[in-house]
């Protein structure tokens, strides 16, 4: 046997040794997903993933109509709201992968006039984007899909408080009350 | 041949001595035994008790006299109207878990508030600024937000994936309108630095989600002029309501 098979075993050993060890400490920490036998992709849900990524596509191109004209603050704001939703529609073609049916990139409106006047129009498609998205989550049983929705979902929320900030709402109106 | 022979002695040594059930070492006096700790199952519904524990915890946090003391005529009614809706949210949660045949929760979280909640009221009241009640609130909302999207990676069923995430939204939305109290309009919505570098707080500071810690500088400068910064974690397995 030469040292370095010896080393080899010795490695395999210890390394076995430690799995062995460590399994107990992860065998009472399952949760509901992972004892449910929850599947972290499922190809039923591409349909849906689909539409949510045509949604995104088309977000993006409302903001980029939206930006043109824009100077200062207001053209920083809606250029970072652009960027999130490039961000969101790279996320979802990256997870979709070779399953991406080609999105659209018609935009859903043509927000124009004072930034008021915009804002509101993009709060309101910013509420309807969440609205899909979390009902999209209720109807798919992949995990890692959910999870990736549900980030984004965190933040179009933000983005459409904000904007009906912008557009004259007060806090209370804002938080949809 | 020797070589090979002698490693292979003591390595089956060393294994036969971790298989032991007798200590190896010998001990003087008693000690103590060791229990085993029970197996917890994380079900949806025992995220969604610690959701409510949650809720109750961000409500008891809103509306405790240090931080009204300190809110301005403009931010109180908001600052109550968040602290209410909170509460709000605990009908939800306890249909959802009287749907599943679980027990409903009604208490703070105490490990959490423990680790940072109560910490967090003290140093609003020790430090008496006016600027804490907003800053605390952005906080609170944050992680509440945070708390429901990372239960979404824990739940089985999907449409209490969704319930939840409607939910965090909502604290999502509370959580905006709070960042632009403090900082407002569009050029309070991207991250950004004061004149000193001081970074200011920004309504939208990720284009994602974030489940990182929630820090948040609260009560009285201390001698070289800093102020503690409370870090706020979503719960974990040791803070879940089992």
């Amino acid at each position: 046997m030469s040292m370095t098979t010896r080393r080899r075993l010795i490695a395999s050993l210890l390394t076995g040794g430690a799995v062995i060890a460590a399994a107990p400490l992860f065998a009472g920490q399952a949760s509901a997903a992972e004892a449910g036998g929850t599947p972290q992709r499922d190809p039923a849900d591409n349909e849906a993933l689909n539409s949510s990524l045509d949604r995104e596509s088309r977000m993006v191109a409302t903001y980029r109509k939206a930006i043109v004209g824009l100077t200062g603050n207001d053209l920083t704001a809606m250029t970072l709201i652009l960027d999130h939703h490039v961000a969101y529609a790279q996320a979802l073609t990256g997870y979709l992968a070779v399953d991406v049916v080609n999105p659209s990139s018609a935009p859903l409106a043509s927000p124009t006039g004072s930034i008021a006047g915009m804002a509101r129009q993009l709060a309101t498609l910013e509420d309807q984007t969440a609205t899909i998205h979390t009902d999209t989550i209720g109807a798919i049983k992949g995990l890692d899909a959910a999870t990736l929705l549900a980030s984004i979902v965190t933040v179009e929320t933000r983005h459409a408080a904000a904007l009906e900030l912008i557009a004259g709402a007060s806090p209370i109106a804002a938080i949809g009350n | 041949m020797l070589r090979s022979s002698g490693a292979l002695a003591a390595t089956t040594a060393v294994l036969a001595a971790c298989s032991s059930t007798k200590p190896s070492v010998a001990r003087i006096g008693e000690s103590p035994t060791t229990v085993k700790l029970e197996d917890l199952a994380v079900t949806d519904v025992v995220l969604l008790r610690t959701a409510m524990s949650m809720e109750t915890m961000a409500a008891a946090m809103l509306s405790d006299s240090a931080v009204t003391a300190l809110a301005s005529k403009d931010t109180a009614p908001v600052i109550a109207a968040f602290a209410a809706d909170h509460t709000t949210h605990l009908e939800d949660l306890r249909v959802l878990i009287s749907a599943r045949n679980g027990e409903a929760y009604s208490e703070t979280n105490a490990k959490l508030m423990q680790a940072y909640g109560q910490n967090a009221l003290d140093l609003v009241a020790s430090g008496k600024l006016p600027e804490d009640a907003l800053a605390l609130t952005l906080a609170v909302e944050t992680l509440i937000a945070s708390t429901y999207q990372y239960f979404v990676s824990l739940t089985a069923e999907p449409a209490v994936r969704a319930d939840l995430v409607r939910l965090g939204g909502r604290s999502s939305r509370r959580a905006a309108v709070a960042a632009q109290l403090i900082n407002g309009g569009t050029g309070g919505f991207a991250p950004a630095n004061d004149k000193d570098g001081v970074a200011l707080v920004a309504t939208l500071p990720s284009a994602f989600g974030s489940l990182s810690t929630v820090q948040v500088k609260l009560g009285p400068p201390n001698e070289v002029g800093t102020r503690t910064t409370v870090l706020m974690d979503t719960p974990s397995l040791n803070s879940l309501i089992y």
